[in-house]
């Protein structure tokens, strides 16, 4: 076990992954010679070549179908986006051709897109957003999103791993923010729901960074007692672990730093409605972004995005409910 | 008498669940009926008063019958309008009668728009969650005297979760008896039996069920000519794939025998008498245990076009609704071929009867890892470790010869044995 932030997590796993399988290359917009915009890649290109660690034009679309040539052929690219709101460039060939490969033609597409998302930093509406959703709705694709340092790494290399397309959100604001114990060497985390916090009284529904926002939201919760889910893959999403939580606890708050509409909790709502309504003791209340652009103006942004704030009072309208 | 599915003329009154007087909301259970394919249950089709019942319990009717009579302008709590000492004219709705009957009835009789009865009691009714509602009927709490604690006094899970748990310590104080190991020949209470002569327990009619079972079962053995043939399959294969397609091992294995009952249709067949009719649709019936109550023979239409996926979600869906009693008559009907899986409980063997008018049946036994000896590519034997299960077939030697079924037997182990996912 070693301690390390978020971000190195990532670099950890994409480089066990690297020197395990030669045919684990990356492909992005100045992750060679710059070590990637946030660093994700720094020192790769000397341990691993520019054959392997390839800097791309800047023309997303470009990448992704590159790396889905790749795939069919056999190998298995790591695409980054350099910021998740570049990603619509490229949205073709991830939602056309990469999804619907193995459906027309029986190849599978084993590759996996990178994608830094979300805000929290003034970084306004073209470099704060969450588009997870849009990906969730196109059928042949995998989104994950962890939370913590030691999923990071274990969901990089499941995704390098897992023959499908895997669209990996990592979230910017947990980069430099989140340290954790991170195991040595090569391991799996599961494309499953994780308890972030026992609790009886009540469950958030989250993942990515807002789980942290939930924690800190109900760790003193006027003595309630307070169940965290973590989804970590919305899809598959882990529909046993989010009926199990329900049916505990009775009571759920859902939370997404994405737009609302449509939002991957917009999702867990609906199965919750449909699965679990008779172990309802309340509304199921969704707390998230409006459907609104992330403002540049910090003050704005911080109006714009959840706050553990917002979650408290969700929680505690439902407590009392 | 509703009509329970295309082919069912008539049905007996098992149980009345409401009696005359009662007030009935509509889709509540009014009664129990017997057809001779399932049980069931009648909803009622309106909210209102019983006031007459037309059909005692055992006997059979017609479909279209008129059940009972209930009074849709009568109100929950009210007494019953023969206890009223004024001239009403209750409007009346034929029970369970069929949909259109039941229409013209109300249409003619110009009847006000049946009334909810109001979920409780005055003006103060309360709401309750969904699964405050759930706890309490499984708990069978009067949600009436429960403290809410929630806002505006409603009361929240953990409140009728407090009340079950205060009222179970009261009901059920914790015994003085030590707990005694299961092998102990003592009970409590049971001394002064120990010495006295035994007192066999009151015997009970056998179930409907059981009764129809026993019927069918004896008429096969009376009707039929029944052999039995085993074959050993190894079902490695099918072990894999059961793995890889998430499902389990019987839909698999029915795919396989579907796919020789195409191949053989002599024993996708029915005898009646002389008369002797080939199917070249594969109707599969499946049983499905019912408990201690008896089981079922729900049926897979056209299984010839299904994937085993298909089969097994298929299964799945008719052994839940035949658990919960929800299957139709016509959910059971027109098998020309029967699979029966009772290899789950470790069983080895059986000789199964064959379900009538069909000619044969087959018996899935326990899958069991056993030392096999087996043939590498270079024609070397070797002894191997497999998962082997025991097919049974019975079938009717009226209707075909022990060489076809060996030979039938034959293809379900070669089909099993060379399984391509």
């Amino acid at each position: 076990m070693t301690e390390m932030t978020y971000l190195r997590a990532i670099s950890d796993g994409l480089r066990t992954e690297m020197r395990e399988d030669d045919r684990v290359l990356l492909m992005g917009e100045d992750i060679g010679v710059y070590g990637g915009a946030f660093k994700v890649t720094d020192g790769f290109i000397e341990e691993f070549g520019a054959d392997r660690v390839m800097d791309t034009p800047l023309a997303e679309s470009g990448i992704v179908g590159t790396a889905v040539g790749a795939a069919v052929v056999g190998l298995r690219p790591v695409c980054e986006m350099q910021f998740a709101d570049f990603v619509s460039c490229g949205f073709d060939q991830i939602v056309n051709v990469a999804g619907k490969m193995l459906y027309r033609q029986g190849l599978p597409v084993n590759i996996t897109v990178r994608l830094p998302s979300g805000g929290g930093f003034s970084g306004g509406p073209f470099h704060s957003q969450n588009p997870e959703a849009w990906f969730m709705h196109s059928p042949g694709l995998k989104v994950v999103a962890p939370s913590t340092a030691e999923d990071a790494k274990g969901l990089i290399i499941a995704s390098i791993r897992d023959p499908n397309p895997v669209i990996y959100m990592e979230h910017k604001n947990l980069y430099r923010r989140v340290k954790g114990e991170v195991p040595e060497g090569s391991y799996e985390t599961p494309f499953k729901a994780r308890v972030a916090r026992e609790g009886d009284d009540l469950v958030v529904i989250t993942y990515g960074a807002m789980v942290h926002t939930a924690l800190e939201a109900t760790a003193d919760l006027d003595g309630a007692s307070v169940m965290v889910l973590d989804l970590r893959s919305l899809v598959p999403l882990d529909e046993d672990a989010i009926l199990r939580a329900v049916h505990h606890c009775s009571k759920v708050v859902v939370v997404d730093e994405a737009n609302q509409t449509c939002a991957a909790g917009a999702q867990v709502s609906a199965l919750i409605a449909e699965r679990a309504f008779e172990d309802l003791d309340g509304p199921v209340l969704r707390v998230a972004s409006p459907d609104a652009p992330i403002p540049f103006s910090p003050p704005l942004e911080a109006a714009v995005l959840p706050s553990v704030e917002r979650v408290r009072e969700a929680c505690r309208q439902l407590l009392e409910y | 008498m509703p009509q329970m599915g295309v082919s069912v003329a008539e049905g007996t009154v098992v149980e009345w669940r409401k009696q005359r007087g009662d007030w009935v909301e509509a889709d509540e259970t009014i009664c129990e009926i017997s057809t001779d394919k399932i049980d069931t249950e009648v909803p009622s089709p309106a909210s209102g008063r019983l006031i007459e019942v037309l059909v005692q319990v055992g006997a059979t009717v017609d479909v279209g019958t008129t059940l009972a009579r209930i009074a849709t302008d009568a109100r929950p709590g009210e007494p019953h309008s023969s206890e009223v000492d004024r001239p009403a004219a209750p409007t009346r709705a034929p029970a369970a009668a069929p949909p259109g009957a039941a229409g013209a009835a109300g249409a003619a009789g110009a009847a006000p728009p049946p009334v909810r009865a109001p979920a409780a009691r005055g003006a103060a009714a309360r709401r309750y969650s969904p699964v405050v509602q759930r706890i309490a009927d499984e708990h069978g709490v009067d949600l009436d005297e429960v403290e809410g604690s929630g806002r505006d006094g409603r009361v929240q899970k953990k409140d009728v979760m407090a009340y079950v748990q205060a009222r179970g310590g009261a009901a059920a104080p914790p015994s003085d008896e030590p707990t005694m190991h299961i092998e102990s020949p003592y009970r409590p209470g049971a001394g002064a039996s120990l010495s006295g002569p035994y007192v066999p327990p009151e015997g009970r009619p056998l179930s409907r069920m059981r009764q129809s079972i026993g019927e069918h079962m004896k008429r096969s053995q009376e009707t039929a000519a029944t052999c039995t043939t085993w074959i050993e399959v190894d079902v490695s294969r099918i072990e894999i794939a059961r793995r890889q397609l998430g499902i389990t091992a019987l839909p698999l294995i029915a795919r396989c025998t579907i796919g020789a009952l195409v191949e053989y249709p002599l024993l996708n067949a029915w005898l009646k008498g002389d008369v002797h009719t080939v199917h070249e649709q594969v109707n599969l019936g499946i049983a499905v245990a019912l408990g201690e109550d008896g089981l079922i023979v729900p049926v897979v239409r056209s299984a010839q076009d299904l994937s085993p996926e298909g089969l097994s979600r298929r299964i799945r869906d008719l052994a839940r609704r035949a658990r919960a009693r929800q299957l139709s008559p016509d959910d059971v009907r027109g098998a020309t071929f029967t699979i029966t899986n009772p290899g789950q409980f470790g069983s080895m063997m059986a000789t199964p009867v064959i379900a009538q008018p069909q000619v044969a049946i087959l018996d899935v036994e326990a899958i069991v890892k056993r030392p096999v000896v087996v043939t590498d590519a270079f024609g070397e034997d070797a002894i191997a470790i497999r998962p082997m299960v025991i097919l049974g077939l019975s079938w009717d030697h009226r209707a075909l010869d022990g060489a076809l079924a060996a030979r039938f037997l034959a293809s379900v182990k070669k089909r099993v044995e060379s399984y391509e996912a």
